[in-house]
């Protein structure tokens, strides 16, 4: 196939644009591609906060034209309209500028979250890797004594009495080091 | 504590003195790390007492004797920092553009090295940072890790079970890691292979950046290639398809000047000379056609096509051409046209001295 724009080269590169809602598709060669810049290299800085403002208005915002014409739902507006009590940012505001305020924010919004994560991180939602020592810690602690009494349930099931009260002295130990870390445990 | 002066010399730092793990292709790693303090708005938000706080925070938990650093750390605040000052550091990678801008309340920390540097109250409120050259993504990460666990011990991070390290832009947020590596690609950049390759790149959740030059100009055939990604896969994955997709782009690239050195011997061998010709005679220089040039000699040396220059001096070179250092260098302000010509004949110096030193 020969390139749509020069009509000499070979075109190597498909283009498929939403127009009017009809989907078109161009082929060019990497040339013309390169200077009809339908994808934008950020040459300078590090990100280009821009870039991440047109993508989130462009994904999740609502389309200007659009406002009038469909009544937003009280869920919605609600939702829109929640802000962070620790700096004030609202969802709506969020979209438009594609950053949050502070830490709280992920709080605030954690509902709407996932579907914005979803679309910037693959399809992820849930954090996998590195976690603070200190909060590690506890966290470790936690998990241990998930998994110690999942044991416990079993001995007990198989009615190996002895296991069980080995596996819930071994319980009280973790949760008496994470109490002592200023941790409060629920049960006693 | 190491004076400023020490950082804004034009000798290329550790991590620019290449000759290791395809030393040749991929010029340095970087790794970054962006952090958060629980209780403080993000520096988009806060007050200038928030600024100053975090400043304090952060800077006396690195500058303190008892963390027996192998290498000691210096901190300049931006605030009273001459701009070309800060525009040698941003040329050096040391800051980033964004902080560069922040004179009101950004600060450095930087290692004696230069391979390590903390920045205060960028986008995020830490933004570790750590240069290695070549190939060297598990020892750029260990290091970062290190400062990492460091400020861990003495700062209450901004942390969340499930959205992991909470930053300003959710698109660092889980990890706050990116990697990324530069590479010289010129085989791949003449034969037209890198349109389809930053389109692959994107589907694996990479990106492709260009890292050269001055503004926007786009040159000298150096691409950032780095993940997107930073939630749902711990930091070691990253890593490693990191690294894959780097050395399957080094055999690309390497398959690429095969093809040209077979298809096209004289052609090519005569390009690369000119470039070296117009570097060593020419009397004005644009950043544009120096970076291109020297990545054109750089690619003769690599072919055997043009007889060796080291590194070192490639490097500096590639260092002092660049607007900041040039007018660092000649200790004055310069106009564009002024730094052309100076440029020129810096470059010149530089390769003659080389000569001299070869002959002797």
């Amino acid at each position: 196939m020969i390139c749509e724009n020069c009509k000499q080269r070979p075109a190597t590169i498909t283009v498929t644009q939403m127009k009017n809602g009809k989907k078109l598709t161009r082929h060019y060669c990497d040339v013309c591609n390169k200077q009809l810049d339908h994808f934008h290299l950020n040459l300078d800085s590090d990100e280009d906060p821009n870039a991440v403002q047109k993508l989130f208005s462009s994904w999740f915002g609502t389309p200007s034209w659009s406002v009038q014409a469909v009544p937003i739902s009280n869920t919605q507006t609600k939702v829109q309209n929640d802000s962070c009590p620790q700096c004030g940012m609202t969802y709506r505001k969020f979209l438009e500028e594609g950053k949050f305020n502070c830490p709280t924010c992920y709080e605030t919004f954690k509902e709407q979250l996932p579907q914005v994560l979803k679309r910037l991180h693959n399809g992820a939602i849930e954090h996998i890797g590195k976690v603070p020592g200190s909060i590690n810690e506890s966290y470790q602690m936690k998990r241990q004594i998930e998994a110690l009494r999942q044991d416990m349930k079993s001995a007990v099931e198989e009615e190996r009495f002895e296991d069980a009260a080995s596996i819930r002295d071994q319980v009280r130990e973790i949760e008496k080091k994470l109490q002592s870390g200023g941790e409060e445990s629920d049960e006693h | 504590m190491t004076s400023i002066d020490h950082f804004l010399k034009s000798k290329p730092p550790l991590w620019m003195r290449g000759d290791i793990n395809y030393g040749d292709i991929i010029m340095s790693t970087r790794i970054r790390l962006a952090r958060n303090l629980t209780g403080f708005r993000f520096p988009r938000a806060f007050s200038d007492e928030e600024a100053l706080q975090i400043d304090k925070l952060v800077s006396s938990a690195i500058i303190d004797e008892e963390n027996n650093l192998d290498v000691p750390f210096s901190y300049f605040s931006l605030h009273d920092m001459p701009a070309l000052q800060r525009q040698v550091l941003v040329e050096k990678h040391l800051i980033s553009p964004q902080l560069a801008n922040k004179t009101k309340m950004g600060s450095i920390l930087v290692s004696e090295d230069e391979t390590i540097s903390i920045m205060i109250n960028e986008e995020d409120h830490i933004r570790i940072q750590c240069l290695q050259p070549g190939l060297q993504l598990d020892k750029a990460y260990h290091l970062a890790d290190e400062m990492d666990r460091l400020l861990e011990e003495k700062l209450p991070y901004a942390f969340d079970d499930s959205f992991g390290y909470l930053t300003s832009c959710p698109t660092n947020t889980g990890t706050g890691l990116r990697a990324s590596v530069m590479m010289h690609l010129p085989a791949l950049t003449v034969t037209n292979q890198m349109g389809p390759l930053i389109n692959t790149m994107a589907r694996l959740g990479m990106v492709v950046r260009g890292i050269y030059g001055e503004g926007t100009e786009a040159t000298g055939n150096y691409y950032q290639i780095s993940n997107q990604i930073t939630l749902g896969k711990p930091e070691e994955d990253i890593i490693l398809d990191l690294q894959s997709v780097a050395e399957q782009i080094v055999q690309k690239e390497i398959g690429a000047r095969r093809a040209l050195l077979e298809h096209a011997s004289i052609a090519v061998s005569d390009r690369l000379n000119r470039s070296l010709g117009v570097l060593q005679y020419a009397r004005i220089l644009s950043s544009e056609e120096a970076a291109n040039c020297l990545s054109n000699v750089r690619l003769g040396i690599d072919l055997g096509l043009i007889p060796p220059i080291p590194d070192r001096v490639l490097n500096e070179c590639m260092l002092i051409m660049q607007p900041g250092f040039l007018q660092q260098h000649a200790g004055t302000t310069l106009q564009a046209n002024e730094r052309d010509v100076y440029r020129a004949s810096i470059i010149r110096e530089q390769l003659q001295m080389n000569n001299t030193d070869s002959k002797q």
